[in-house]
């Protein structure tokens, strides 16, 4: 229960960062997935379909307060917590270096499903400007925030805050 | 014999005194001649005494100093603190002030020739994503505002209201991929339609330009007006690149947009148009 709570709480942060902060902290465009990270953490620490179900929640959390297209960032997130949980029995998790690799892999991965959903909606971008423009940096700017985070997150997981694993 | 002796040596150092009086005066022609010597002689031990006195006063008064200047240093730091923050809020005002005068300049000016009747808002929020391009503005229908309206500020066009509260409004900035304005070459009226582009990058293409009217870098593109959400004559941006779109048919532009968009903060409505 405790645990449920703080995942509420942490996901319920990233959320209101991700649509108060994450706007103002652009480089050249591009924005970190804020909400990615705790995604993939959790995935990455509780496997696949703990990432999937929580990645879903709070991606559509993210369409909701971005007022976009309900289900868009849900899909993408569960991609990214699913792939995130892949990597949960297979990598080292505790290592920051391997969680910043993960965070690198399932934001492309992420950010690859939410482009042809964005076709499915209507919404066409030329491929190139959208792999150049937004897919690849997205992921960059947002792996390059895991050492920000990951330490204080893996400590929480180690010591049981987030729930057993 | 004695008394003799006696006095005889008070006159000697009498008058020994007195030659050393002498000797030592300043003269009209400057120092006397012994005065340098003799300073010379004692400066060593001038020098030591002041030095000793000078250090017994620090080493005195040194601890007193110590917390004057401990509550000097405190205070003129809470001073500069106090200071710092009163320039940057002088500061702020200063630029809401100069950015509110050119809004107020234009709703008398431009926009009042032009007919138009505009409401201000301030920017409260942005789109919290890499692909689209939205703000969220502090005006809503409580003040006229509704959706569809064109957003503006006295650089050039914002966007549009696609969405309407109470108290709030979103408006869908000409840099989303969403967004299509028709438009029009300001000095030669050849038409074309401004799209935006994802990924923040803020920068605009205008498409659907025909062939055989050509576009030239520098050219400034503003709203068409026809058959459009957006108000007539509003200019976007200026053209920085031409090139033949995939098709061949048509002519495809990369325009400039005059607005920057990481920069906005306060807006203009367009909630009206006045007949001329």
């Amino acid at each position: 229960m405790r645990s449920l709570f703080f995942l509420g709480a942490l996901f319920g942060l990233a959320l209101l960062l991700q649509v108060t902060l994450a706007g103002m902290i652009s480089l050249w465009g591009a924005v970190p997935d804020l909400v990615l990270l705790p995604v993939v953490f959790h995935g990455l620490w509780r496997g696949s379909r703990e990432g999937a179900l929580w990645g879903f929640a709070a991606g559509l959390g993210k369409d909701f307060l971005c007022g976009h297209y309900l289900g868009l960032s849900a899909l993408s997130l569960s991609a990214a917590g699913y792939l995130a949980g892949w990597a949960e029995s297979r990598l080292y998790k505790e290592s920051t270096a391997v969680a910043l690799l993960t965070t690198l892999g399932c934001s492309l991965a992420s950010q690859l499903i939410y482009y042809p959903l964005l076709f499915f909606v209507g919404v066409k971008v030329p491929l190139v400007t959208a792999v150049v423009r937004v897919i690849l940096p997205t992921a960059v700017y947002s792996a390059a925030l895991v050492p920000l985070f990951y330490p204080l997150f893996s400590r929480l997981y180690q010591r049981g805050w987030m729930g057993s694993g | 014999m004695a008394a003799g002796k006696k006095v005889f040596l008070l006159v000697l150092l009498l008058a020994l005194t007195l030659y050393l009086m002498r000797v030592s005066a300043f003269g009209p022609r400057g120092e006397a001649p012994a005065g340098g010597a003799v300073r010379d002689l004692l400066a060593p031990l001038q020098q030591g005494l002041t030095w000793l006195g000078e250090g017994a006063r620090k080493a005195l008064s040194f601890p007193v100093s110590l917390v004057h200047a401990s509550r000097r240093a405190e205070e003129l730091s809470r001073r500069v603190a106090a200071l710092e923050g009163e320039l940057l809020s002088a500061r702020e005002y200063r630029l809401e002030n100069e950015r509110l005068k050119q809004l107020l300049d234009y709703k008398s000016g431009p926009a009042a020739a032009a007919g138009l009747e505009v409401r201000a808002a301030a920017v409260i929020g942005r789109d919290p994503g890499s692909w689209f391009a939205t703000i969220t503005i502090n005006r809503g229908r409580a003040h006229g505002v509704a959706e569809n309206m064109t957003v503006l500020t006295p650089r050039g066009l914002v966007g549009r209201v696609i969405g309407a509260g109470e108290h709030s409004a979103t408006v869908l900035l000409i840099t989303d991929p969403r967004s299509a304005v028709g438009a029009l070459i300001q000095e030669t009226r050849t038409p074309g339609l401004v799209e935006g582009e994802a990924g923040g990058t803020g920068r605009l293409h205008m498409i659907h330009i025909p062939n055989d009217q050509p576009v030239q870098e520098g050219q400034v593109v503003v709203t068409s007006g026809t058959g459009s959400l957006f108000v007539k004559g509003v200019p976007i941006g200026q053209v920085t690149r031409v090139k033949r779109d995939s098709t061949g048919l048509f002519l495809e532009a990369e325009v400039k947009p005059f607005v920057d968009f990481n920069r906005l903060e306060e807006v203009l409505v367009v909630t009206g148009v006045r007949s001329p």
